[in-house]
């Protein structure tokens, strides 16, 4: 299999696994020239990813299960990692589960950025992690029948819920308080916000001890959905819908991870118009969140000037491929429409106006005492905590690590275009905020280049036949850091499976560490600063537990309370 | 602060006056489909091509007829369905104000008759798609008396086209020259197709 890949990166790593785990290390496989996977035994997951993860400087992708029983009689698991010191390549360790024996030793306790992986791949398949500490699910609701798999195949139909088998829900928020405290939960009441979750703050006084969330409450199946009803093509259209900001993203990762499966070259004049699209989706995502970093510091001028100036990105988008979101462009082997001349000479025009524009509206946001006073030390996120969970975007740049999957491992049009990975030292609120501030001048930068180098051609190869069980990844870098889509073929024109991971699922679990010792008031602006699909609660409720009384804080006095910082709703 | 209130006077009022005036869009909005039925021949091809299952197709053979269907609340605008119809019935506008009063204003239906098969009665084919193939025909200069034959091609119903060739090619001694497994499939072949229509002299 694979017989195209001619350039074999991640020698180095296989050499290095192989001298210290020798028999252990079972099979390896290249799928594009910097894709390699590598089957391990078993009982030596937990050491080489953990080899890998921390001596090799890898960092986690995403973890993979697939129910491969139909193909050799196991369970897969597929531990990608992205290799960012020397010899960069996505290294996936593969290791095979037996049908008969659901269970697997658990890589959490060593590499704890796998958890929410692993904890995902138990609700969803039914593989046990032998070894890991959090016992409670993940994305199935509590009340989901207990020996009901989804993804596994022919467990059941896509268009059926079975019936609840759990009265109550029976979550438990875990954490690590020393001494009494109240418990302040926030959300999921009302889900008129973008996206619900719910938070469980425990707190001393005004001070936040430790924090629990729980999300998946709007868990869609599109994994199971594209396996069961979709064709290739039509899953770009649903991938555009993963998420309402940075669909497009997901759906230049979707087609880009297809396209290297199956080795096809796609036209060069395709990758500059996917690129530039992907980063005008970047451009017009950060400059929210800019505005949204304006509108929790209770800086409302600069954010409703932040979403005028922002209109002209939306409009770019519009030019471009006709909708100013959910673009429809990609398809496998290039994109659907071309850029002509009237569309380009507008697209600079709208440029150059931004470029203006914006640097007016930073200036005055960056003079703006209150948003230094406000940000400066808050949310702080330790180097270390996130070397140990694997975050990327702003959230893991603005501690200073300059990961990008456009310079790590260059897709679409990257290789050559001046992308700057702006980091920040200082690990809080402000210093994510002036990531996303660089990132926008950055995107400017990248649009006019691409723009103006872009070779001309064809847009689309079609005429290749789709060869099952192939596999690879397709990655990009969204607003919020990169997206990562896994991809196995099926021999019935649609997938075998698919695997996707957007960069908000990296950041979930450093959240936690970041309110730590914060107040309440800046928990809305340090859940803000990791930019999720979701902002802020309608509301909360405060449960002090030590005189059992229930106080309900609307959303507006949250707010209120959250940029003025006085007249306490819990006093 | 004086740069803000400075920026504030600059930019003045940049509310519009949608919806008493119509927002601007640009020139290739990808906006509301526009259907039109004269155009269509219900082809089918479009509610292959929707990914989002938008568009559907049943057919009534009691009726004779077959609706083309298409759901508003469905659609996600992709324009897939304006990319493979070949008689541009399908066309995205530039509109995109899709509120209604009623959940069943958003569906669309078009009613098609089918030509009946001339062996066997079954309805199975839009009319409008034969009546179509055979004006391309027409016009690519095929001469009236072959014209006339594909017309009766045209309007055979797969199933019998299918007896058909193979009564021919029996005639011709193609068949019965087969060595013995293939013999045996192709009169497996046929012996389960012949109760599906009044072919008993087909019978090998």
């Amino acid at each position: 299999m694979n017989d195209h890949v001619t350039i074999r990166r991640g020698q180095s790593h296989l050499d290095a696994i192989r001298l210290q785990y020798g028999a252990a290390i079972e099979d390896a496989e290249w799928q594009t020239e910097n894709q390699v996977t590598v089957t391990v035994a078993l009982a030596s997951l937990p050491e080489v990813v953990e080899t890998l993860y921390y001596g090799r400087e890898g960092w986690l992708a995403t973890i993979v299960a697939n129910d491969e029983r139909q193909l050799n009689g196991h369970y897969a698991l597929y531990y990608i990692l992205s290799m960012e010191g020397a010899d960069r390549c996505f290294f996936v360790v593969r290791a095979l589960v037996p049908a008969h024996k659901p269970e697997f030793p658990s890589v959490t306790p060593r590499v704890p950025a796998v958890v929410w992986g692993e904890r995902e791949v138990r609700d969803m398949f039914g593989l046990e992690p032998v070894g890991l500490p959090d016992q409670r699910r993940l994305v199935l609701p509590d009340d989901w029948p207990d020996d009901l798999y989804p993804l596994r195949k022919g467990a059941m139909d896509y268009r059926t819920r079975p019936m609840p088998a759990a009265p109550a829900e029976t979550y438990t928020f875990i954490n690590e308080k020393t001494k009494t405290s109240t418990e302040v939960p926030l959300g999921p009441l009302h889900i008129t916000s973008d996206e619900p979750a719910h938070f469980r703050l425990f707190v001393d006084g005004e001070r936040i001890i430790d924090a629990d969330y729980r999300l998946f409450y709007v868990h869609r199946g599109m994994e199971k959905l594209a396996e069961t009803r979709m064709s290739y093509n039509e899953v770009n259209f649903l991938t555009d819908r993963i998420c309402g900001i940075c669909g497009f993203t997901h759906s230049f990762a979707y087609s880009s991870a297809v396209e290297r499966a199956l080795g096809i070259d796609v036209p060069e004049r395709a990758q500059f118009i996917r690129s530039v699209a992907g980063e005008v989706e970047r451009l017009h995502s950060n400059l929210l969140n800019v505005g949204l970093a304006c509108h929790f510091i209770g800086f409302d001028s600069g954010f409703m000037q932040v979403f005028r100036v922002r209109e002209k990105a939306m409009t770019i988008a519009e030019v471009l491929t006709g909708a100013r979101k959910t673009y429809a462009l990609t398809l496998v082997g290039g994109v659907r429409r071309d850029i002509h001349k009237a569309e380009r000479l507008r697209i600079l025009e709208l440029v150059a106006e931004l470029r203006r524009d914006v640097a007016d509206i930073l200036d005055i946001l960056m003079s703006t005492a209150n948003l230094e006073a406000r940000t400066r030390g808050v949310g702080r996120l330790d180097p270390k905590i996130a070397r140990d969970f694997s975050p990327s975007g702003a959230v893991v740049r603005g501690s200073g690590f300059a990961r990008d999957t456009r310079t790590m491992h260059p897709y679409g049009a990257y290789a050559n275009a001046p992308v700057v990975v702006h980091t920040e030292q200082g690990c809080d609120v402000l210093s994510r905020v002036l990531v996303r501030v660089e990132d926008v001048q950055n995107s400017l930068d990248i649009i006019e280049y691409l723009i103006d180098k872009m070779p001309e051609g064809p847009v689309l190869v079609e005429g290749f036949s789709y060869i099952p069980q192939r596999f690879a990844i397709g990655n990009t870098e969204a607003p919020r850091g990169d997206d990562i889509h896994w991809v196995m073929l099926g021999d019935n024109q649609k997938l075998y499976r698919w695997r996707c991971r957007a960069p908000t699922y990296a950041n979930w679990p450093v959240l936690r560490y970041m309110f730590r010792d914060n107040s309440v008031a800046d928990a809305p602006l340090i859940v803000a600063s990791i930019d999720p699909c979701y902002s802020c609660c309608d509301r909360m409720t405060v449960v002090d537990v030590r005189k059992e009384t229930t106080t309900v804080v609307p959303m507006k006095e949250l707010e209120r309370w959250g940029r003025e910082r006085k007249d306490s709703p819990l006093a | 602060m004086f740069k803000l209130l400075r920026e504030i006077v600059k930019t003045g009022d940049v509310t519009t006056r949608y919806p008493k005036k119509p927002f601007p869009i640009s020139p290739n909005f990808r906006g509301r489909v526009e259907y039109d039925p004269l155009r269509c021949m219900a082809c089918a091809a479009c509610t292959i091509a929707c990914p989002a299952n938008a568009l559907s197709m049943v057919t009534d053979p009691a009726a004779g007829k077959r609706t083309w269907m298409f759901n508003y609340g469905r659609c996600v605008v992709c324009a897939r369905c304006e990319e493979v119809c070949p008689t541009e019935a399908i066309v995205l506008s530039g509109q995109f104000e899709l509120a209604v009063r009623a959940k069943s204003d958003l569906m669309v239906t078009a009613e098609f008759s089918l030509v009946t098969c001339r062996q066997c009665d079954t309805p199975f084919a839009p009319k409008k798609e034969v009546d179509y193939a055979m004006a391309l025909l027409e016009r690519a200069g095929v001469n009236p008396h072959d014209l006339e034959l594909r017309r009766v091609q045209y309007e055979t119903c797969p199933e019998c086209r299918r007896l058909n060739d193979f009564a021919r090619l029996r005639e011709t001694r193609l068949v019965s020259g087969l060595d013995a497994p293939a013999a045996a499939l192709v009169a497996d072949l046929v012996s389960h197709m012949a109760p599906l229509r009044s072919g008993a002299e087909l019978e090998p």
